[in-house]
């Protein structure tokens, strides 16, 4: 038995059989809670269609913010990126059609995500203040942007917000990145940077050029989230005030798990299940009849529990 | 040298940071199958001088002529694509990579396949190095952290010598080597040699050396001396070359007599940490210096942590004389007791701050409830200045200081706090013989003044050298306690190390 459990921690599958052992008890748990209080109200599987459904929406956005977070940079502006990307998406559908559901939002996200670089590699200050800096802007283009066309998606451009396009959809950004993760130099690159920014210095990696391309796919998978979540929402105000920043988080915590989980090697999968997992405990906390504001604050405290429990930290490393 | 063909020469070459001048216009010539080492006080330019050639630092100027084309790198892996190599003296490696990612790091091209990169190709090469070096219990495919720090130099020496560099440069990488690390690390040295290529190695121990190279050079303040051929000098020689005089003052304490030791300062007690120690006791008296050596591995490393109240999970009792029991670092520093760990880097010292900001760390709090600056810096220079620091000022950064001032840093910073057990790990690593002298001389003086003080260590010498009593462990156990005794040999150390 001792030797079984020693062989199943050091394969490549193991945290990923963590995580899915976790997402099964959380399922568990919650159905066993509402079948008392409120039977019928969680866990159905056409349910659950609807928990991978919004899992996999920031799983995307998540995706690219990886790049930033195993970097040591940080990107306050994603949930600007995504609401202007939809808004363009949206103001160039009677030109476009189409084109303006895909490709416009990931093209604005790129372009977003590339002037977040140029900006913090020109300016030389903190990814976090450039990147709060930038998202003010990036609300208030928002607002200009709402004008041209209105904020709501016509609905027969809505396919991305329902199987199986959106899966579809989805599948591909995940493949997309788990391929630059595992076959570029990128993902190698992101992990020297954040590990150590001389030594990869010394090693002939152009840093700057990294941390530029970083935040890029950081704006790149906001746009292709931008996707998913109008057509599941249908409809994008512009915010101001930064308001656009509680759109940050919800990815943010896919990219807790993925980062947690990069040694395994499946930091993609470790995100979406995460992903999935916060989105389930979501909904069964609403079924239970718990308020949204204890709600926020039970999954957070939740996620940070399964972190900690599950992602064992050898005693004395460095932890930041 | 008239026998051998010039393989790379160094023309003028000229570095400084700031105000401090590194290197002084060295001009100095390596042949093809040579091992050339370089050596001086810590702070001499050695490791600026193979940083330039190296392309870790900018040359500032000069020329480097190898074979014949002047080369200027511009990073590692330029230098490699030149033929020059370097295993570093701190880590090299990555956390966050495989092994395999970390020894082609920067150098992937070869596995690139229309932008898509060959992780398969990359790993089975990987793999096949380090079995053909004899490392195949390391695993490519693994996160390099899952690895010790032995292991990993490994795992440079690997990357830094597979692709048979022309000059390959060993900057004071044995200190962080067990016997059979060395071993390894020799016979490439000589592989290298034999092929016709030269190696370039910085080394403070002088038997190490005198037993591997052809031919010397001396650096000191950063000008160059003069280059000797091995056969011709000794140690001695050699010792005055790098100080500028001779060094006839005692290196070790010279008193034989019955120890000082009275009281005891503290005691451990049945002391154990999962897979580092089992059951270890011992106790520190006042005014003694007790000695821990040991093979690398046998847990010598984890006694002054644990003293210090930094073990995980341990079991067992470390208590001080009053009866306060150490279980946790802050409670240690409290009631006096100081620790320097044997990585430096990592452990001891904050790296990217200043001198000032370092030495000060741990005395904060007794500076009452508002720090001046002109406080923290007063204190800072008068500790840095009895520890005679080579710098430009306290509010020099110490990742610009050399390994033996760094050492000074730390010891200045207990110094500062006053503290009277004093828990020292390799208090010597890569350090000078100068340096060497001096801690020893100070170290001395505090057992005098009563402090206890332990010395953890990997040199048989310095053990036999400095301490009353000389614990010896193995696999994880105190395997032998020794007296100070003027008839002790290394053979009498070693046969309970191993």
């Amino acid at each position: 038995m001792e030797s079984f459990l020693k062989r199943a921690r050091s394969s490549q599958f193991y945290g990923i059989g963590v995580l899915l052992v976790i997402t099964l008890i959380v399922w568990v748990v919650f159905f066993a809670l509402t079948s008392v209080i409120n039977p019928g109200s969680f866990g159905q599987p056409d349910k659950m269609l609807t928990y991978l459904q919004r899992g996999l929406i920031y799983s995307v956005g998540a995706c690219g913010f990886y790049f930033v977070v195993v970097q040591g940079l940080f990107d306050f502006s994603i949930g600007s990126m995504i609401i202007l990307s939809e808004l363009m998406s949206i103001a160039f559908i009677p030109r476009l059609g189409w084109l303006s559901v895909v490709v416009v939002p990931i093209l604005t996200g790129m372009a977003l995500g590339l002037i977040n670089g140029l900006v913090f590699r020109t300016l030389r200050i903190p990814s976090m203040i450039v990147t709060t800096g930038m998202s003010l802007i990036f609300e208030a283009l928002s607002v200009v942007v709402a004008d041209i066309n209105g904020t709501r998606l016509p609905a027969q451009y809505s396919i991305f917000g329902s199987y199986p396009w959106n899966l579809i959809f989805a599948l591909a950004c995940f493949c997309i990145v788990g391929f630059i993760i595992k076959y570029t130099r990128i993902g190698t690159y992101s992990s020297a940077i954040g590990s150590n920014e001389l030594v990869a210095k010394n090693m002939g990696v152009s840093v700057n050029r990294y941390k530029v391309m970083a935040l890029m796919l950081s704006g790149t998978f906001c746009g292709a989230m931008a996707v998913l979540y109008l057509g599941y929402g249908t409809a994008q105000t512009p915010q101001t005030g930064m308001l656009s920043q509680a759109l940050n988080f919800l990815p943010l915590m896919g990219v807790f798990f993925g980062i947690a989980f990069r040694r395994y090697g499946h930091p993609i999968v470790a995100i979406v299940i995460g992903e999935f997992m916060v989105s389930m405990m979501l909904a069964g906390f609403i079924a239970i009849g718990v308020s949204t504001t204890v709600n926020q604050i039970v999954t957070g405290l939740t996620v940070l529990v399964i972190l900690m429990l599950t992602t064992k930290v050898r005693n004395g490393a460095v932890v930041k | 040298m008239a026998d051998k063909e010039l393989l790379l020469h160094a023309e003028q070459i000229d570095k400084s940071f700031g105000p401090t001048h590194a290197v002084d216009h060295v001009s100095l010539d390596f042949y093809k199958g040579e091992v050339h080492c370089l050596i001086g006080e810590n702070g001499s330019g050695k490791s600026t001088f193979t940083n330039m050639l190296t392309g870790i630092l900018p040359i500032g100027s000069g020329t480097f002529t190898l074979e014949g084309t002047q080369v200027a790198p511009k990073n590692q892996v330029d230098a490699n694509h030149l033929g020059i190599a370097i295993v570093v003296q701190e880590q090299g490696t990555l956390d966050g990579l495989t092994v395999a990612e970390n020894m082609f790091l920067g150098d992937e091209g070869q596995f690139m396949r229309g932008g898509i990169k060959d992780t398969r190709a990359m790993v089975k090469k990987a793999q096949e190095l380090l079995d053909d070096y004899g490392f195949g219990h390391i695993k490519a495919q693994d996160p390099i952290e899952n690895y010790t720090f032995e292991e990993r130099k490994l795992v440079e020496i690997v990357k830094a010598t597979w692709f048979n560099p022309k000059v390959l440069v060993v900057d004071e990488t044995t200190t962080a080597l067990s016997q059979d690390g060395r071993d390894h690390l020799f016979r490439i040295i000589h592989r290298v040699r034999d092929h016709g290529d030269c190696v370039i190695m910085i080394d403070h121990d002088m038997d190490i050396v005198m037993a591997i190279s052809d031919r010397i050079s001396i650096l000191r303040d950063g000008e160059y001396i003069g280059t000797v051929a091995t056969e011709e000098v000794d140690a001695d020689r050699l010792k005055t070359l790098m100080v500028g005089r001779e060094m006839n003052e005692k290196y070790y304490r010279t008193d034989w007599g019955p120890s000082l030791a009275q009281d005891v300062a503290i005691t451990m007690s049945h002391v154990s940490v999962p897979g580092q120690l089992e059951d270890v006791s011992l106790e520190l008296h006042n005014g003694e210096i007790l000695g821990i050596g040991g093979l690398s591995e046998c847990g010598m490393h984890e006694v002054g942590k644990a003293l210090f109240g930094a073990s995980f999970d341990r079991t067992g009792e470390v208590r001080l004389a009053d009866g306060t029991e150490i279980n946790d670092i802050n409670t240690a520093i409290d009631r006096g007791i100081a620790y320097t760990s044997k990585d430096r880097d990592n452990e001891s010292l904050l790296i990217n701050d200043t001198i000032a900001d370092n030495i000060t760390l741990p005395s904060l709090r007794d500076y009452g409830k508002f720090i001046t600056a002109s406080k923290v810096r007063s204190e800072a220079e008068k500790y840095a200045d009895l520890m005679s620091t080579k710098m430009v000022g306290v509010s020099q950064f110490v990742s610009a200081l050399s390994g033996g001032n760094k050492q000074k840093v730390v010891i200045a910073r207990w110094l500062a706090k006053g503290s009277d057990i004093l828990l020292l790990d390799s208090p010597t690593r890569g350090i000078d013989i100068k340096v060497k002298s001096d801690i020893y001389n100070l170290l001395d003086e505090m057992r005098k003044q009563g402090k206890a003080i332990l010395i953890i260590s990997e040199e048989i010498a310095e053990l036999m050298g400095m301490c009353d009593r000389i614990l010896i462990m193995k696999d994880r156990k105190i395997a032998a306690e020794l007296a100070r005794d003027r008839d002790l040999t290394d053979t009498d150390i070693i046969q309970y190390m191993i």
